[in-house]
């Protein structure tokens, strides 16, 4: 008699695999850090996302002064200010976008956020290949502490793949 | 997820297929040279690409790969006679030889030249590492033959073996790049397999089990560097190699031999999973053979005179509930190959890719995925697709601790490539 393994495994069997939804739509923020992945992130913005939304970093610098509020440290793509804190607490994941040879500083910040309230980070650098192995070494410096999962893509359009992936 | 013709896109690998292009253009492991141990010895089925092949070794000692049947009425030259440089089918005669040419029609008149019109399709069959490697490609685009370190060090160094897995090659290929699931799925086998045990780096691996993972595109396919904790603030790395379409190389540990994978498609919902290990300025030495030989590290143990694992799906993989709950394996399946193969095959023979939820630590995964849909691209254009030439073939995986400000790319460069002479950098 053939095992259930033998059986349960075959093509014919996969027909009968529950066709329903096994999960909700996850709520992803793509945060680009510098000039550069900015432009990249408002194209991306253009495409049709289940639940992604953009914004950028790029007009802030690393650590927050001694007092100085965590609140801001965020505009959307209309350059609109956006709280972090509340951006950060409705993520499943926090995806960071930097150009490779830009400054990651803000990186600290919005990590520190993610780390504050159990949010999955990602970091993505674009370009790794085309700089100097010394200004990517910087850029991950910044990132690296920060990142629990860390990517150099050459292509940009891997963004769009990993956010589709993910189902962003 | 994929969508539903990315999927199929990357799955497909039978003749005409884009996927099946860009493993035609590369050299392919066929079979063991063991399978085929002397002249004019028996000749073997090879399924390969979704392709039926026959390999054989003439008289002379040349291999052959041909068309496994006979152009006159179909039968299976497997049934053939190895005589004098041809395989002669048994049913009425007709003969060829190790290109396919038909040499004798015996029912048609010598002088009539009809044997030079029949040609059966044929692909080059050479031997380098104790593996017989074909080309099946355009002839106009052969490459030369294949660099990979194990099949240039001395036959003493290395040991080779393969086994049937009943999945599409893209499922097994993604456990050899899925870095995160050691830990778990083969975390008893880390202090008790002989080819594993013994090593610090596991220690690194049990004592820090969530990983962080980075994923670095190389000029054959990706580095897969998992970090982990390690004394006085530094990380212990781990870095994978993954060359397109299908080799990947798992990193060191201590002064067992390294190993790697191919994945290579018999058709789209069987494949060939080939296990290598090697030492570079060393033979291997007995214990270590005969432990590859019994089936232990990435090896298996067959079903007698076959290459199918003795644990396979027909008996349940032999899952053993009371060793999984004692925690002498963490699935209940023994051995690291059929605890990938048994999950592997258990998700069906191609898995619906529109159905999953990935997660960050899967962009490994992600990354592999979206190379090869690049590279398939690209091939469309005419490019040659990557992991071809020699230079993405000198590749090698590392295991190093690292300050934690050094990239591992640059940090361990010279450790990611062949060194003439010299050992696997290794924790």
């Amino acid at each position: 008699m053939q095992s259930e393994s033998a059986r349960m495994s075959s093509a014919a069997e996969a027909r009968y695999r529950i066709d329903a939804p096994n999960s909700k739509p996850r709520s992803v923020k793509v945060i680009a850090l510098d000039h550069p992945s900015e432009r990249v992130i408002k194209d991306l913005a253009q495409r049709k996302w289940n639940n992604a939304s953009f914004f950028t970093a790029s007009a802030f610098g690393g650590t927050p002064k001694q007092g100085e509020s965590f609140a801001g440290w965020l505009s959307d793509l209309a350059g609109r200010t956006k709280n972090l804190i509340e951006e950060v607490n409705g993520a499943d994941l926090v995806v960071m976008v930097a150009a490779a040879g830009e400054s990651a500083q803000a990186a600290s910040i919005i990590g520190e956020a993610c780390s504050v309230k159990r949010v999955m980070t990602t970091a993505l650098v674009l370009g790794g290949q085309s700089i100097s192995d010394e200004a990517l070494s910087k850029t991950l410096s910044h990132l690296r502490p920060w990142a629990l999962m860390l990517v150099i893509a050459s292509a940009e359009e891997y963004i769009a793949d990993m956010l589709t992936a993910l189902r962003a | 997820m994929l969508r539903k013709e990315q999927n199929d896109l990357l799955t497909r690998t039978g003749p005409g297929t884009p996927m099946g292009q860009m493993f035609r253009l590369s050299w392919q492991p066929a079979l063991l040279a063991e399978e085929l141990p002397e002249n004019e010895c028996p000749p073997v089925r090879v399924k390969l690409l979704g392709e039926r092949l026959l390999a054989w070794r003439d008289t002379q000692g040349r291999y052959a790969l041909t068309d496994e049947f006979c152009a006159h009425r179909g039968v299976s030259l497997w049934f053939g006679r190895n005589e004098l440089n041809g395989l002669r089918c048994p049913y009425h005669g007709w003969k060829y030889d190790h290109t396919g040419q038909c040499t004798e029609v015996p029912s048609e008149p010598s002088e009539s030249g009809f044997c030079q019109k029949i040609k059966l399709k044929s692909y080059p069959l050479v031997e380098r590492g104790g593996v017989l490697w074909t080309y099946m490609g355009p002839p106009e685009k052969q490459p030369p033959l294949p660099e990979w370190e194990f099949a240039l060090v001395p036959a003493s160094h290395s040991f080779m073996s393969k086994r049937l897995q009943e999945s599409n090659w893209l499922q097994a290929m993604e456990g050899g790049i899925d870095s995160s699931h050691v830990s778990f799925l083969h975390s008893g086998e880390l202090n008790s397999d002989p080819l594993f045990k013994g090593s610090k780096g596991n220690a690194y691996n049990m004592a820090d089990m969530k990983p962080v993972f980075e994923v670095v595109e190389s000029p054959g396919g990706l580095y897969i560097g998992a970090r982990r904790n390690a004394e006085n603030g530094n990380y212990y790395w781990r870095v994978t190699q993954y060359v397109m379409p299908a080799f990947t190389m798992i990193p060191p540990r201590a002064d067992h031999p390294v190993h790697g994978h191919f994945w290579v498609p018999i058709d789209d919902e069987n494949c060939w999973a080939w296990s290598f290990d090697y030492k570079v300025t060393r033979p291997l030495s007995e214990k270590e053979r005969k432990a590859m030989e019994a089936g232990q590290g990435i090896h298996v143990s067959y079903v007698p005179s076959t290459y199918i694992p003795a644990a396979n799906k027909t008996n349940d993989y032999l899952v053993d509930r009371k060793a999984q709950k004692e925690g002498r394996t963490y699935s209940g399946v023994f051995g690291i190959a059929m605890q990938d193969a048994s999950l592997q095959e258990s998700m069906g023979p191609i898995v619906d890719r529109t159905k999953e939820n990935l997660v960050s630590t899967d962009n490994g995964i992600i990354m592999a995925r979206h190379r090869l849909l690049r590279a398939l691209k690209a091939m469309e254009k005419g490019d040659t697709p990557p992991g071809i030439v020699a230079e993405h073939q000198h590749v090698r995986s590392a295991a190093v601790v690292l300050p934690p400000d050094k990239h591992f790319k640059d940090a361990a460069k010279e450790a990611l490539v062949v060194q003439t002479g010299k050992e696997h950098v290794t924790v």
